[in-house]
């Protein structure tokens, strides 16, 4: 069975030690194997589940990242005026305020729009201030390319 | 006791609903973003529609019409009003993500 499996899964795993036999007065050589125990982080790849915003070397877009992107932008409601949104504010950053004026929408919905925008990490205000600018995460910056795609898809409609 | 079955196809009705709702939503979307993700999600959605339009038309007809079949498809029908409520959960979700 040890050879099938990695040297890691049987460190501690044998055990040789003697048992002094009372009755006898002798001590015995015994060997007991327990079983191998697997800890989670062994098995399973860290960062699976979490979604960490870097590229680790890659070269183009987080998959991931796009992914998210595209449901925000393409499987919801308001997912246009979004994308409006970020193309907006990616290379200046703006109030929920002058966004409304430059878009020709109403404030409620951009303050709503960009409040789902920053609860899934795509925008960030600077400060904490009622007219507070907001700007692109690092994570939405680095992963600009996709934003760019979807727009130009978008076109002038 | 509970008719199941009519438990079921009363489940199947909500999760149309639902998926009428999510495909106005995404053909709205595809009409300005023509893309494959947002021809797949219409996609989707159509192929879940299908499959309870389906049900509806299995219960409306051969279900009512077939007195033998009627008594062997009530006997699973908890069966499948336990995927159809999980589903209507599901799409219940997703619409309230959708329309956010």
């Amino acid at each position: 069975m040890q050879n099938y499996l990695p040297d890691k899964f049987f460190k501690n795993s044998q055990k040789e030690f003697f048992i002094s036999d009372t009755n006898s007065g002798h001590s015995v050589f015994a060997t007991t194997i327990t079983l191998p125990v697997f800890s989670f982080p062994e098995i399973i790849p860290r960062n699976l589940f979490s979604f960490s915003g870097t590229n680790d070397g890659q070269s183009g877009p987080n998959p991931r990242f796009k992914m998210i992107l595209w449901f925000i932008i393409a499987g919801t409601k308001g997912g246009i005026n979004r994308a409006k949104i970020l193309n907006l504010i990616k290379d200046t950053p703006m109030n929920a305020n002058k966004i409304a004026t430059v878009l020709n929408l109403d404030h409620k919905t951009i303050v709503h729009h960009v409040k789902i925008l920053s609860k899934n990490d795509l925008v960030i205000k600077a400060e904490k201030d009622y007219a507070a600018e907001y700007q692109l995460t690092k994570i939405m910056k680095e992963n600009q390319s996709v934003l760019e795609e979807i727009m130009q898809k978008i076109g002038t409609k | 006791m509970v008719d199941f079955m009519l438990a079921a196809v009363v489940a199947a009705f909500l999760n149309i609903g639902l998926l009428l709702v999510a495909i106005g939503t995404y053909v709205q979307n595809m009409r300005v973003i023509r893309s494959y993700y947002t021809s797949g999600l219409v996609l989707v959605a159509s192929l879940l529609m299908i499959q309870n339009v389906v049900i509806v038309l299995f219960w409306s007809t051969l279900y009512m019409d077939d007195k033998a079949l009627m008594m062997s498809a009530d006997m699973v029908a908890h069966y499948l009003f336990a995927i159809n409520v999980i589903q209507t959960i599901g799409l219940s979700i997703l619409v309230w993500i959708t329309r956010r």
